[in-house]
């Protein structure tokens, strides 16, 4: 088991540069997950790790030793590939025996090293079986096994849940979980999937064009996202956004749009300049249907009601302003309607407008 | 020739073609005649000439030359095909046999005897048209006549030092070869290394005293080796059974005979076929060849041949094992008419056959240099065309001195079986001549052993040619 | 099929009609001829020869017959030759090809002149190159100080030499195709190979070769149809010869139907070749479907 850090590490195809100095330090037995949408640079972060690919600029350590130069095999790490990467020739059993065959181990331990791998993934009764006769939830836990045949220090996995079924991938996404607390394995986890990032990782990290736009624990990034960038992406239904201005009012600092005005609690109107352009950021969850003596209600009209059983998210219209509110099914309104909503005070964000920066 | 004689001749030249063209007015007018024939001499120097043929007869002649391997099965199938495209065929002598009993040649006899002066008929060698018949008839007119002789590098046999270098080995002089040993004996005396000399000269490659054809390619080594195995005594069938009959001791001779010269062969000796063998005579790299006369005439060419310009060519006739000339075997390059075409083609046929084999065409060919393997008295015989081709001497003795060579029916499994084991022979493939002889015998055999011996008898039986029958 | 109603079948019959009459007039009816063929005593120069009806006679000739049980030897021979090379190169200029590197695009093209060009073609321009005395081949051994080889003139070397003639002409083929099928395989498993460490040599020996493996027995099997076929460079470069040293099945044919005229026995022997043809395609059909059924 081992630590990774990444030093300022770049990387370009020709002129082309698609990582740009990434720092990221990831400790002893941590879980991992790289977040972004695609083309962020996730994946090529992941395959410099793996050395699939040249680094072009810094240093990345395993376990403390500068691994830039060293061949793939010689980092101690094992990946699973998005479509599972498997030699549809050979049996699970094959597989696996070929991802052991470098170390050069007896029969019997190559026997035993398979026969409790397969125990843990439940693939004993697969291990005759060729790819083509396995589903894709399976398949992918041959992948995985097969990786972890080799005890490796890293896992590093690219996108392994995508061409799952939506409910296998719950399903296999509980596994890894699950298999991570047992192994304490080192992680790296390239996904475009906020869920499978926010119930997997102990670190998320999320990219965009090749940056990395914050690393934080799941609450942290919901919670505390540092840029806009961050705060629309992790978040669903995405987190609204309103133009606002800052203005001095008599009781506090006031936000005002053409839609709506809103006093700020004390210690965010503090951080704000009057005139300031800011953008408010409250997630659906943190608006809620006002109830008689809520102060600052803001009336809107109901545009569209989507029933989730639980919950039901409402789009409501302010003028030209959209947003989203997600609330208890029972007190759901009706079409047409106009309503009025408040917006939990815990729950506002505020970014500036020309940065994006949280405030 | 003076330039007082040619002007003679091309004033009679003209003379004649006036002459015809006034008193009839071109007999085959619109004819068109195509005829399969060869690219080797006997047609080359006529294909050049037609022209000629068109303007005072108006027949149109189109020749098609095709490479001798390949020939007989365009003629086989134009044969046995009910709508002919070819008027005139080219043909082998050793063909006569199988064609005739097709029936795909028509007879000549009723033509020549008509144009029996024209034609100069007595001024043909009479084995020419023997070698010419099939059962009595005349099925092709002779084109060129050939014989197997020996051809020799003339400067080298002259030269001082090697005379008395070869003296003092053989113990006798060194001359054209009247036997066997002798032949042998040259081909090894002149068989020399790069870098040894020859005829004083220092050589810059290897030099060869001797090229036969040992290549199996249609047959090719059977051209070579049936030759020589009459010269040994010889000949191809048992006149009591009429099967083959080459397995006795002439021919186990004559095969061991050409296997001990293959050290004096050039390297490649077993792709040696007709073109390539007589290529190291005139190119001058071999001291001694023996082949087939109608290549023979390129020997004396300086545009066809390097020889003459850095040595020269002598010629003589086959040796025998005894030094006492055998009979030995003709062929004949000629022109036949397919028995399936019209009266009037066959006509306009005849008379292009008349005017390609003539006299007149012949001396003239000769004359300029591009001088063919002749079969008439008259011109082998003329004391200065015998000056300018010394090879026409050996021509004109060894043609009446001669035995027509294969003619069966059977000849192409003759020639194939026999060219097949005597490569292999020669390979060193099979043991003995004798198992190599046996073989190809057996081959042949169980093919005639079918057939009623009566029969068998009539395809060896030579009949004497009618046209020649007073 | 199941839903084609009789009407449409009719049609369809009708759109067939060319196709089944060409493939009737140019394979099925000379077939049908040759077989009648090799029934009878048929000798096309000698029509004089009565062209009876003789039974199985030509077949138990040409199975008993020592020349057609040789050149089968020397076809099968040859086969072996030429294809274990066409496939050993094929397979590494493939592998080779395949690498992103400059140039190899028309490295690839370059490579695959030799098979655009006619086999008879090919067989005259090894005539040059191993001509004995003018020859390239010995010209540049010479250079080296080799003696010259009688290629094409020796029993030795002959087969050797159309072997070298043969695979120079076929080996792009089975790049070729080796080549479009490493380019169809997925790259993860090599990745995957890397991570693991696995040697090159196992990677191309259990990762390659049995993904390459229905491509190859493809390849495998057109390239042994047309080598037991192999004539054109042979009858340019040697005839059969020297001695029968390079007489394959097809030159066995050809003398047999056109320089002794034995058109029966040639046709026997084509039935016997063809015969030999579909039992190699059975084979290998039945080893297709076992490959494809173990997927």
């Amino acid at each position: 088991m081992a630590s990774v850090s990444l030093t300022n590490v770049v990387k370009a195809f020709g002129a082309f540069k698609v990582v740009h100095g990434v720092d990221l330090d990831i400790a002893d037995g941590e879980f991992v997950v790289l977040l972004g949408p695609s083309g962020c640079g996730k994946t090529t972060t992941l395959r410099m790790v793996a050395g699939l690919e040249d680094v072009n600029g810094g240093e990345i350590r395993i376990a403390g030793e500068v691994i830039n130069d060293r061949a793939p095999k010689d980092r101690k790490i094992a990946m699973v590939f998005q479509n599972y990467a498997l030699y549809p020739h050979m049996t699970v059993r094959q597989n696996m025996e070929f991802a052991l065959k470098p170390q050069r181990l007896s029969k019997a331990e190559v026997d035993a090293k398979i026969a409790g791998v397969a125990a843990m993934l439940g693939l004993d009764v697969l291990l005759h079986r060729k790819p083509a006769q396995l589903s894709g939830g399976q398949r992918q836990r041959v992948a995985m096994g097969r990786a972890m045949v080799r005890t490796p220090e890293v896992f590093l996995f690219d996108e392994p849940l995508s061409n799952l079924d939506a409910k296998l991938r719950t399903q296999v996404r509980m596994e890894i979980a699950k298999l991570h607390k047992q192994l304490g394995t080192t992680v790296i986890y390239v996904t475009h999937d906020q869920v499978e990032a926010m119930t997997l990782a102990d670190k998320i990290v999320i990219m965009k064009d090749g940056h990395i736009e914050q690393i934080g624990s799941p609450e942290e990034v919901f919670a505390r996202p540092k840029n806009l960038f961050v705060a629309t992406f992790i978040g669903s239904p995405s987190m609204n956004l309103f133009r606002m201005t800052a203005e001095r009012g008599d009781t506090g600092t006031v936000l005002s749009s053409p839609a709506f005005s809103l006093l700020l609690p004390v210690e965010l109107g503090a951080k704000l300049k009057p005139g300031q352009a800011v953008t408010l950021g409250v997630r659906p969850s943190d608006v809620r249907l006002a109830q008689a003596g809520d102060a600052d209600a803001i009336e809107a009209r109901v545009e569209v009601v989507e029933y989730l059983g639980v919950e039901a998210l409402v789009d409501l219209r302010i003028g030209t302003q959209e947003f989203i509110a997600q609330i208890p099914a029972s007190e759901r309104p009706a079409l047409d309607q106009a309503v009025k909503v408040v917006f939990n005070p815990a729950g506002l964000h505020l970014f500036d407008s020309e940065s994006g920066q949280a405030l | 020739m003076g330039i007082w004689k040619k002007s003679v001749l091309a004033a009679g030249f003209v003379a004649l073609m006036c002459g015809s063209a006034l008193s009839q007015d071109k007999p085959f007018e619109g004819v068109q005649l195509k005829m399969l024939g060869i690219g080797d001499t006997s047609v080359t120097r006529l294909a050049k000439i037609t022209s000629e043929f068109e303007e005072q007869t108006g027949a149109k002649v189109q020749i098609d030359m095709l490479p001798y391997p390949g020939l007989i099965d365009k003629i086989i199938i134009e044969a046995s095909s009910d709508k002919p495209t070819y008027q005139l065929l080219w043909v082998d002598s050793p063909w006569v046999g199988m064609l005739g009993e097709a029936g795909a040649l028509q007879d000549l006899t009723e033509y020549a005897k008509r144009d029996a002066a024209e034609i100069g008929l007595d001024d043909i060698i009479p084995v020419q048209l023997q070698e010419n018949s099939w059962q009595g008839q005349l099925l092709a007119f002779p084109a060129s006549g050939m014989i197997w002789h020996v051809n020799y590098r003339q400067d080298l046999f002259d030269d001082a030092g090697e005379k008395e270098a070869f003296k003092a080995k053989y113990s006798y002089d060194l001359a054209p070869p009247a036997t066997w040993q002798q032949f042998h004996d040259i081909a090894e005396f002149f068989t020399r290394k790069k870098g040894d000399k020859l005829a004083g000269k220092v050589l810059e490659q290897d030099f060869y005293g001797n090229a036969e054809s040992y290549s199996r390619v249609q047959g090719a080594i059977t051209h070579d080796y049936f030759p020589i195995m009459r010269g040994f005594g010889g000949d191809y069938w048992d006149p009591a059974t009429g099967l083959c009959a080459m397995t006795g001791e002439p021919h186990v001779k004559a095969a061991e005979f050409m296997k001990s010269l293959v050290p004096f062969n050039p390297p490649d000796y077993l792709g040696l076929m007709w073109d390539i063998q007589s290529g190291y005579m005139e190119r001058g790299e071999t001291a001694l060849s023996g082949y087939w006369s109608v290549r023979t005439v390129r020997l004396t060419n300086p545009e066809e041949a390097k020889l003459p310009t850095l040595g020269k060519a002598g010629f003589s006739g086959g040796p025998t094992e005894d030094g006492k000339p055998q009979p030995t075997y003709t062929g004949s390059l000629s022109f036949a008419i397919n028995a399936k075409v019209s009266d009037q083609e066959k006509e306009a046929a005849w008379a292009f056959i008349k005017w390609g084999t003539g006299e007149k065409i012949m001396r003239r060919l000769a004359d300029e240099g591009w001088g063919i393997s002749q079969f008439r008295k008259s011109i082998l015989a003329d004391p200065a065309l015998q000056e300018k081709y010394p090879y026409y001497k050996v021509l004109l003795d060894t043609q009446t001195n001669a035995r027509r060579r294969i003619f069966h029916p059977f000849y192409a499994d003759v020639e194939e079986n026999f060219g097949v084991e005597l490569s292999k022979y020669m390979a060193g493939e099979t043991a003995t001549a004798q198992e190599a002889l046996g073989n190809a015998c057996t081959a042949v055999n169980s093919r005639l052993s079918m057939f009623p011996l009566e029969q068998r008898l009539r395809w060896i039986n030579d009949a004497p040619v009618t046209v020649l029958q007073k | 099929m199941g839903y084609v109603n009789r009407r449409n079948r009719t049609i369809a019959g009708v759109f067939l009609l060319p196709t089944a009459a060409v493939l009737f007039l140019t394979t099925i009816y000379p077939m049908l001829y040759a077989l009648y063929l090799s029934f009878r005593n048929y000798d096309l120069a000698k029509p004089f020869i009565p062209r009876i009806f003789v039974g199985l006679a030509n077949f138990q000739e040409v199975l008993t017959s020592g020349p057609f049980l040789h050149s089968m030897l020397i076809t099968f021979k040859l086969m072996g030759v030429t294809l274990f090379f066409q496939f050993v190169i094929g397979v590494g200029l493939a592998l080779l090809v395949t690498q992103r590197l400059p140039g190899m695009a028309a490295i690839r093209t370059l490579l695959l002149i030799p098979m655009m060009i006619s086999p008879v073609i090919v067989g005259l321009v090894w005539l040059f190159i191993y001509f004995p005395e003018l020859g390239y081949f010995n010209y540049f051994i010479g250079l080296i100080g080799i003696n010259p080889i009688p290629w094409i003139t020796s029993t030795q070397w002959a087969l050797t030499a159309i072997a070298i003639a043969d695979i120079w002409q076929w080996t792009p083929f089975v790049m070729m195709g080796t080549a479009a099928a490493l380019q169809s395989l997925s790259p993860e498993p090599y990745e995957a190979a890397r991570i693991d460490g696995n040697s090159n040599i196992d990677v191309f020996l259990h990762v390659t070769l049995p993904q390459l493996k229905p491509v190859l027995i493809s390849l495998l099997f057109l390239r042994a149809i047309d080598a037991f076929k192999i004539y054109d460079i042979i009858f340019v470069l040697t005839k059969g010869g020297p001695g029968d040293a390079t007489e394959t099945i097809a030159l066995y044919i050809y003398r047999q139907s056109f320089t002794f005229w034995r058109m029966g026995v040639g046709a026997a022997a084509s039935f016997v070749s063809l015969i030999i043809i579909s039992v190699l395609i059975t084979l290998f059909f039945k080893s297709m479907q076992k490959s494809a059924a173990a997927r």
